[in-house]
């Protein structure tokens, strides 16, 4: 029993840094090949994708620090005894971690690619081209931050836990979280990908795209937005007056983190999609932006409706059952 | 390293003496004394600007008009043309995340964003205005026509989706402010327990690049985001009157 405590509790901290590792390893060196393609094209650029390309690396690498933050906490935490509940519940902050680590550092080089070649393109605009770059990655780390919440929430919590009930508990916080990041994440970094791509294309549409991105990275990253309230929700839920949950409960929360958590895969990438359909349009005639972007605000507004159903079936599942 | 406990506040009752003991009732001590300092720093420094408008600096000046042509271009870009009410909030909105994202610099001083109160009532601030303002343009019947009706069939589904905005825009507010604060505070926690750690931050300037990235960068950006949103859903909401400008 007791063994089996320590290896999954040793499983989790070593999980934890090491798939977001690999993420960030592939999505770094997809960067590399791309900054060296397009040194390659246009070699007097060769300062600016240089700069470009180290600061978008170790803006992926937030996933890894995150995962080497949490992994620490675990293996410096010596003041409690771990038991087979709190070990099963530290699979959570597994979930919570390591999926959108692995999700975020692969998906964030896509925009970085692009920035990369769009240096190449117009060699003298790469200090716009640089700081639009910057601030689209940095809201694609936001689910990773989400996750590091979840991941802490559960850390604190665990080791009070008295029962299997609980342990399901903030397995299902971890695993809503986790899943919610999959497809908001591809859909941010689609669209970001098509954005940084336009900026190459026409830099004269820099202010519409500029305001375009950042609200529509905004309203894409909803679903997680609704994945981490559940996700809180139900690692926050009070145990009952005997001081834990009933297994039925447990349950019943885990199948509430599983339906948030699926349902913001398709909302995600179908509305980031859309976003990048619009950024294109914009980049080819930016004098049409105010109908574009009402257009493409209107249907991601109608697209997130697929994860609000979910979102209440989950509030009903976690309130009243 | 420490257990960090996310959710211990320290709350003031004041209305348990009269028996109402519920979480209802417990204001958050930090979050009230922050935004009133906040509130104080922001008259001081409006007050200021005035003064300063009246004044000969030239460069002053410059930065505060730059600053105002800058948002009037995103409002007229986004709605179309320009609105004195519109921008006059959506700028207020702004500057006041953006300046309590910077009041965290302050050593002692939690930022009052952090708090789900706070953000929840800046939701509700911008939610109500956008509400309030599509009534006085199109009147009771016109804005329920508009807003819920389109196909009647769609009426749960409108009246839900409303609230589900209210909650994206408090909630993408809340976590990212809290989450920068969390993990800034964990790191200064754990470079403070020893002091090579601590001479290593301090000399290679990562102390510095976490305040940088967690509060300034993170804080502008998120003050953006919620300022943009607004503005958009106001755009949304105005939809039908622009079709009409353009037709004409």
């Amino acid at each position: 029993m007791n063994d089996m405590a320590e290896l999954l509790h040793y499983a989790t901290i070593a999980l934890t840094i090491s798939v977001p590792a690999i993420g960030v390893g592939i999505g770094e060196g997809l960067t590399g090949i791309a900054a060296t393609e397009a040194i390659n094209r246009q070699p007097k650029a060769q300062s600016d994708i240089l700069k470009l390309s180290v600061l978008c690396m170790a803006l992926i690498e937030t996933a890894a620090i995150m995962g080497a933050a949490i992994s620490m906490m675990l293996l410096f935490d010596r003041s409690h005894q771990s038991t087979l509940y709190a070990s099963i519940a530290q699979m959570g902050i597994v979930l919570a971690i390591c999926i959108p680590g692995f999700v975020v550092g692969v998906v964030s080089s896509f925009p970085a690619q692009q920035a990369c070649n769009a240096v190449a393109r117009q060699p003298f605009f790469a200090q716009k081209i640089l700081r639009f770059t910057l601030i689209t990655l940095s809201i694609l780390q936001t689910p990773i931050i989400f996750g590091f919440l979840i991941a802490l929430l559960i850390k604190s919590n665990a080791y009070a836990i008295t029962s299997y009930a609980q342990s399901l508990q903030m397995l299902a916080a971890g695993l809503c979280i986790g899943i919610g990041s999959i497809g908001p994440s591809n859909g941010m970094a689609q669209f970001a990908k098509t954005a940084c791509a336009g900026l190459g294309l026409n830099r004269n549409a820099y202010n519409q795209l500029f305001a375009f991105t950042i609200v529509s990275e905004a309203i894409i990253e909803t679903p997680i937005i609704f994945a981490v309230v559940i996700a809180l929700l139900i690692a926050t839920y009070p145990p009952d007056s005997t001081g834990t949950i009933s297994l039925l409960k447990g349950i019943a929360l885990l199948s509430a983190g599983v339906c948030t958590g699926l349902g913001t895969i398709g909302p995600g990438i179908s509305s980031g999609k859309t976003a990048a359909a619009a950024c294109h349009e914009i980049a080819k005639n930016p004098d049409h932006y105010h109908l574009v972007s009402k257009i493409s605000m209107f249907a991601q507004g109608l697209i997130d409706t697929g994860a609000i159903y979910a979102l209440i079936i989950s509030v009903w599942l976690i309130l009243w059952t | 390293m420490e257990n960090v406990d996310l959710l211990h506040v320290e709350y003031w009752k004041p209305f348990a003496q009269f028996g109402l003991t519920n979480h209802f009732f417990n204001i958050n001590k930090e979050t009230i004394i922050s935004t009133w300092i906040l509130l104080g720093l922001l008259l001081i420094i409006v007050l200021s600007i005035r003064f300063l408008l009246q004044s000969n600096y030239p460069t002053a000046k410059f930065v505060i008009i730059r600053f105002v042509d800058w948002f009037a271009t995103i409002s007229i870009q986004t709605l179309g043309r320009f609105y004195f009410n519109h921008f006059a909030l959506v700028t207020a909105l702004f500057i006041f995340i953006f300046a309590s994202s910077l009041l965290a610099l302050i050593p002692g001083i939690e930022e009052p964003t952090k708090d789900i109160n706070t953000t929840l009532a800046l939701g509700l601030i911008s939610f109500l205005y956008i509400q309030a303002y599509t009534i006085k343009e199109y009147g009771l019947y016109g804005y329920i026509q508009k807003e819920f009706m389109t196909p009647l069939m769609m009426l749960p589904l409108h009246i839900i989706g409303k609230f589900a905005t209210i909650i994206s825009i408090s909630f993408r507010l809340f976590g990212n402010i809290f989450g920068g604060a969390t993990i800034s505070n964990i790191y200064f926690n754990a470079t403070q327990s020893y002091w090579l750690a601590q001479t290593l931050a301090l000399g290679t300037g990562l102390n510095l690049t976490i305040l940088l990235f967690f509060g300034i960068f993170e804080g502008f950006l998120q003050a953006f985001v919620f300022s943009m949103l607004t503005l958009t859903y106001l755009s949304i909401s105005l939809e039908a009157e622009h079709e009409i400008e353009a037709a004409s």
